[in-house]
Protein backbone atom coordinates (compact mmCIF):
# COMPACT_ATOMS: atom_id res chain seq x y z
CA UNK A 1 0.00 0.00 0.00
CA UNK A 2 1.55 3.32 -1.06
CA UNK A 3 1.58 6.48 1.06
CA UNK A 4 -1.42 8.10 -0.66
CA UNK A 5 -3.54 4.99 -0.15
CA UNK A 6 -2.44 4.82 3.50
CA UNK A 7 -3.56 8.44 3.94
CA UNK A 8 -6.93 7.61 2.35
CA UNK A 9 -7.34 4.51 4.56
CA UNK A 10 -6.53 6.60 7.64
CA UNK A 11 -9.14 9.19 6.66
CA UNK A 12 -11.79 6.53 6.03
CA UNK A 13 -10.98 4.94 9.41
CA UNK A 14 -11.27 8.31 11.16
CA UNK A 15 -14.60 8.94 9.39
CA UNK A 16 -15.95 5.60 10.61
CA UNK A 17 -14.73 6.41 14.13
CA UNK A 18 -16.49 9.79 13.90
CA UNK A 19 -19.74 8.07 12.89
CA UNK A 20 -19.46 5.65 15.81
CA UNK A 21 -18.61 8.36 18.35
CA UNK A 22 -21.41 10.65 17.16
CA UNK A 23 -23.94 8.04 18.24
CA UNK A 24 -22.42 7.90 21.70
CA UNK A 25 -24.17 9.99 24.34
CA UNK A 26 -21.22 10.54 26.65
CA UNK A 27 -19.37 13.51 28.10
CA UNK A 28 -16.25 12.83 26.08
CA UNK A 29 -18.11 12.80 22.76
CA UNK A 30 -17.47 16.44 21.83
CA UNK A 31 -13.73 16.47 22.62
CA UNK A 32 -13.45 13.11 20.87
CA UNK A 33 -15.22 14.40 17.77
CA UNK A 34 -12.97 17.48 17.74
CA UNK A 35 -9.88 15.30 18.10
CA UNK A 36 -11.04 13.15 15.18
CA UNK A 37 -11.71 16.28 13.07
CA UNK A 38 -8.20 17.51 13.86
CA UNK A 39 -6.71 14.11 12.95
CA UNK A 40 -8.55 14.15 9.61
CA UNK A 41 -7.37 17.70 8.90
CA UNK A 42 -3.81 16.70 9.78
CA UNK A 43 -4.07 13.67 7.50
CA UNK A 44 -5.16 15.83 4.56
CA UNK A 45 -2.49 18.47 5.20
CA UNK A 46 0.31 15.95 5.74
CA UNK A 47 -0.61 13.27 3.21
CA UNK A 48 -2.52 14.95 0.38
CA UNK A 49 -1.10 18.47 0.60
CA UNK A 50 2.40 17.11 1.29
CA UNK A 51 3.16 19.25 4.36
CA UNK A 52 4.77 16.12 5.82
CA UNK A 53 7.76 17.05 3.67
CA UNK A 54 7.80 20.77 4.62
CA UNK A 55 9.65 21.16 7.93
CA UNK A 56 7.68 23.21 10.45
CA UNK A 57 4.75 24.00 8.17
CA UNK A 58 2.63 21.03 9.22
CA UNK A 59 2.75 22.19 12.85
CA UNK A 60 2.15 25.80 11.74
CA UNK A 61 -1.18 24.69 10.29
CA UNK A 62 -2.24 21.99 12.73
CA UNK A 63 -1.43 23.77 16.00
CA UNK A 64 -3.83 26.71 15.42
CA UNK A 65 -6.46 24.21 14.24
CA UNK A 66 -5.98 22.21 17.44
CA UNK A 67 -6.39 25.34 19.58
CA UNK A 68 -9.52 26.38 17.70
CA UNK A 69 -11.13 22.94 17.95
CA UNK A 70 -10.19 22.76 21.64
CA UNK A 71 -11.82 26.17 22.17
CA UNK A 72 -15.05 24.87 20.60
CA UNK A 73 -14.96 21.80 22.85
CA UNK A 74 -14.33 24.03 25.89
CA UNK A 75 -17.23 26.31 24.96
CA UNK A 76 -19.50 23.29 24.62
CA UNK A 77 -18.39 22.13 28.07
CA UNK A 78 -19.07 25.37 29.94
CA UNK A 79 -22.37 26.39 28.34
CA UNK B 1 10.80 26.62 8.21
CA UNK B 2 11.07 28.56 4.96
CA UNK B 3 8.40 29.67 2.51
CA UNK B 4 10.33 27.82 -0.20
CA UNK B 5 9.69 24.57 1.67
CA UNK B 6 5.96 24.76 0.92
CA UNK B 7 4.93 22.41 -1.90
CA UNK B 8 3.24 24.10 -4.87
CA UNK B 9 2.60 27.78 -5.49
CA UNK B 10 2.63 30.18 -2.53
CA UNK B 11 -0.53 31.90 -3.79
CA UNK B 12 -2.41 28.63 -3.41
CA UNK B 13 -1.35 28.37 0.22
CA UNK B 14 -2.55 31.93 0.77
CA UNK B 15 -5.87 30.90 -0.82
CA UNK B 16 -6.10 27.76 1.34
CA UNK B 17 -5.31 29.69 4.51
CA UNK B 18 -7.79 32.47 3.76
CA UNK B 19 -10.58 30.04 2.85
CA UNK B 20 -10.03 27.97 6.00
CA UNK B 21 -10.07 31.16 8.10
CA UNK B 22 -13.37 32.28 6.53
CA UNK B 23 -15.00 28.95 7.37
CA UNK B 24 -13.48 28.99 10.87
CA UNK B 25 -15.05 32.42 11.43
CA UNK B 26 -18.45 31.14 10.26
CA UNK B 27 -18.25 28.04 12.45
CA UNK B 28 -17.13 30.14 15.42
CA UNK B 29 -20.16 32.41 15.00
CA UNK B 30 -22.40 29.33 14.84
CA UNK B 31 -20.91 27.78 17.98
CA UNK B 32 -21.18 31.02 19.97
CA UNK B 33 -24.82 31.43 18.90
CA UNK B 34 -25.53 27.80 19.73
CA UNK B 35 -23.87 28.02 23.14
CA UNK B 36 -26.45 30.67 24.05
CA UNK B 37 -29.32 28.35 23.13
CA UNK B 38 -27.98 24.76 23.16
CA UNK B 39 -31.29 22.88 23.61
CA UNK B 40 -32.83 24.59 20.63
CA UNK B 41 -29.71 23.99 18.49
CA UNK B 42 -29.72 20.31 19.53
CA UNK B 43 -33.37 19.96 18.56
CA UNK B 44 -32.68 21.60 15.19
CA UNK B 45 -29.58 19.51 14.49
CA UNK B 46 -31.48 16.31 15.35
CA UNK B 47 -33.58 16.88 12.23
CA UNK B 48 -30.54 16.48 9.96
CA UNK B 49 -29.45 13.11 8.59
CA UNK B 50 -25.86 12.64 9.77
CA UNK B 51 -25.53 9.45 7.70
CA UNK B 52 -25.67 11.52 4.51
CA UNK B 53 -22.85 13.72 5.82
CA UNK B 54 -20.76 10.66 6.73
CA UNK B 55 -21.32 9.18 3.28
CA UNK B 56 -20.35 12.48 1.70
CA UNK B 57 -17.13 12.51 3.75
CA UNK B 58 -16.23 9.09 2.32
CA UNK B 59 -17.04 10.34 -1.20
CA UNK B 60 -14.97 13.51 -0.80
CA UNK B 61 -11.98 11.79 0.82
CA UNK B 62 -11.95 9.16 -1.92
CA UNK B 63 -12.17 11.91 -4.51
CA UNK B 64 -9.18 13.53 -2.78
CA UNK B 65 -7.21 10.30 -3.23
CA UNK B 66 -7.85 10.45 -7.00
CA UNK B 67 -6.78 14.10 -7.10
CA UNK B 68 -3.55 13.22 -5.28
CA UNK B 69 -2.94 10.34 -7.71
CA UNK B 70 -3.53 12.71 -10.64
CA UNK B 71 -0.91 15.06 -9.23
CA UNK B 72 1.61 12.23 -8.91
CA UNK B 73 0.86 10.88 -12.40
CA UNK B 74 1.24 14.34 -13.96
CA UNK B 75 4.53 14.88 -12.13
CA UNK B 76 5.92 11.69 -13.67
CA UNK B 77 4.73 12.70 -17.15
CA UNK B 78 1.88 10.20 -17.34
CA UNK B 79 -0.80 12.56 -18.66
CA UNK B 80 -3.29 9.83 -19.53
CA UNK B 81 -3.28 8.47 -15.98
CA UNK B 82 -3.50 12.02 -14.64
CA UNK B 83 -6.56 12.74 -16.81
CA UNK B 84 -8.31 9.55 -15.74
CA UNK B 85 -7.65 10.31 -12.07
CA UNK B 86 -8.85 13.92 -12.50
CA UNK B 87 -12.07 12.70 -14.12
CA UNK B 88 -12.61 10.28 -11.22
CA UNK B 89 -11.92 13.06 -8.70
CA UNK B 90 -14.40 15.36 -10.46
CA UNK B 91 -16.95 12.53 -10.55
CA UNK B 92 -16.55 12.27 -6.79
CA UNK B 93 -17.31 15.97 -6.55
CA UNK B 94 -20.45 15.51 -8.63
CA UNK B 95 -21.43 12.60 -6.39
CA UNK B 96 -20.96 14.82 -3.35
CA UNK B 97 -23.17 17.51 -4.91
CA UNK B 98 -25.84 14.96 -5.81
CA UNK B 99 -25.99 13.67 -2.23
CA UNK B 100 -26.02 17.23 -0.91
CA UNK B 101 -28.85 18.08 -3.29
CA UNK B 102 -30.86 15.08 -2.05
CA UNK B 103 -30.19 16.18 1.52
CA UNK B 104 -31.28 19.78 0.82
CA UNK B 105 -34.42 18.54 -0.95
CA UNK B 106 -35.34 16.38 2.06
CA UNK B 107 -34.66 19.26 4.46
CA UNK B 108 -36.76 21.70 2.47
CA UNK B 109 -39.54 19.12 2.03
CA UNK B 110 -39.59 18.78 5.83
CA UNK B 111 -40.04 22.55 6.12
CA UNK B 112 -36.46 23.22 7.24
CA UNK B 113 -35.67 26.44 5.39
CA UNK B 114 -32.86 28.93 5.89
CA UNK B 115 -35.07 31.07 8.15
CA UNK B 116 -36.63 28.19 10.12
CA UNK B 117 -34.13 28.55 12.97
CA UNK B 118 -30.73 30.23 13.48
CA UNK B 119 -29.15 26.77 13.34
CA UNK B 120 -30.49 26.28 9.81
CA UNK B 121 -29.29 29.71 8.75
CA UNK B 122 -25.74 28.66 9.66
CA UNK B 123 -26.33 25.17 8.22
CA UNK B 124 -27.34 26.47 4.79
CA UNK B 125 -24.73 29.24 4.71
CA UNK B 126 -21.80 27.01 5.72
CA UNK B 127 -22.72 23.94 3.66
CA UNK B 128 -23.97 26.05 0.75
CA UNK B 129 -20.74 28.08 0.62
CA UNK B 130 -18.80 24.83 0.80
CA UNK B 131 -20.92 23.32 -2.01
CA UNK B 132 -20.10 26.40 -4.11
CA UNK B 133 -16.42 25.57 -3.60
CA UNK B 134 -17.11 21.97 -4.66
CA UNK B 135 -18.72 23.24 -7.88
CA UNK B 136 -15.70 25.49 -8.49
CA UNK B 137 -13.38 22.58 -7.69
CA UNK B 138 -15.08 20.26 -10.19
CA UNK B 139 -14.70 22.96 -12.85
CA UNK B 140 -11.02 23.44 -11.95
CA UNK B 141 -10.34 19.69 -12.10
CA UNK B 142 -12.04 19.49 -15.51
CA UNK B 143 -10.03 22.46 -16.81
CA UNK B 144 -6.65 21.18 -15.68
CA UNK B 145 -7.47 17.75 -17.15
CA UNK B 146 -7.48 19.22 -20.66
CA UNK B 147 -3.71 19.67 -20.87
CA UNK B 148 -2.75 17.80 -17.69
CA UNK B 149 0.45 19.81 -17.15
CA UNK B 150 2.18 19.03 -13.84
CA UNK B 151 1.96 22.55 -12.39
CA UNK B 152 -1.70 23.05 -13.23
CA UNK B 153 -2.69 19.57 -12.06
CA UNK B 154 -0.90 20.22 -8.78
CA UNK B 155 -2.76 23.53 -8.40
CA UNK B 156 -6.10 21.86 -9.14
CA UNK B 157 -5.38 19.05 -6.68
CA UNK B 158 -4.40 21.56 -3.97
CA UNK B 159 -7.68 23.43 -4.45
CA UNK B 160 -9.54 20.12 -4.20
CA UNK B 161 -7.76 19.13 -0.99
CA UNK B 162 -8.69 22.53 0.46
CA UNK B 163 -12.36 21.69 -0.23
CA UNK B 164 -11.81 18.36 1.54
CA UNK B 165 -10.05 20.05 4.49
CA UNK B 166 -12.86 22.57 4.99
CA UNK B 167 -15.47 19.79 4.94
CA UNK B 168 -13.87 17.76 7.75
CA UNK B 169 -13.64 20.94 9.85
CA UNK B 170 -17.25 22.08 9.42
CA UNK B 171 -18.72 18.57 9.77
CA UNK B 172 -18.78 18.27 13.62
CA UNK B 173 -20.28 21.70 14.41
CA UNK B 174 -22.91 21.42 11.67
CA UNK B 175 -23.90 17.76 12.01
CA UNK B 176 -22.66 16.24 15.24
CA UNK B 177 -21.86 18.12 18.42
CA UNK B 178 -25.19 19.57 19.53
CA UNK B 179 -26.90 16.25 20.14
CA UNK B 180 -24.19 14.64 22.27
CA UNK B 181 -24.26 14.05 25.99
CA UNK B 182 -23.15 17.61 26.70
CA UNK B 183 -26.30 19.12 25.33
CA UNK B 184 -28.79 20.25 27.87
Amino acid sequence: MDRLTRTWALLIGLTLATTALAAWDGRLAVPGLMLLAWAKARGILAGFLHLRNAPGWLAAFTLPLALWLAAIAALMAIR
Amino acid sequence: MRVDDLPGELILWILILSEVLVFMAGVSAMVINGALDPQSFAAAQAQLDGRMAALNTVVLVTSGLFAARAERAAATGNRRAARIALVLAAAGGLGFLTLKGVEYARDLHAGLGIDSHPFFTFYYLLTGFHAAHVIAGVAVLALVAIRARPESVQAGAMFWHMVDLVWVLILPPVYLIWGTGWTG
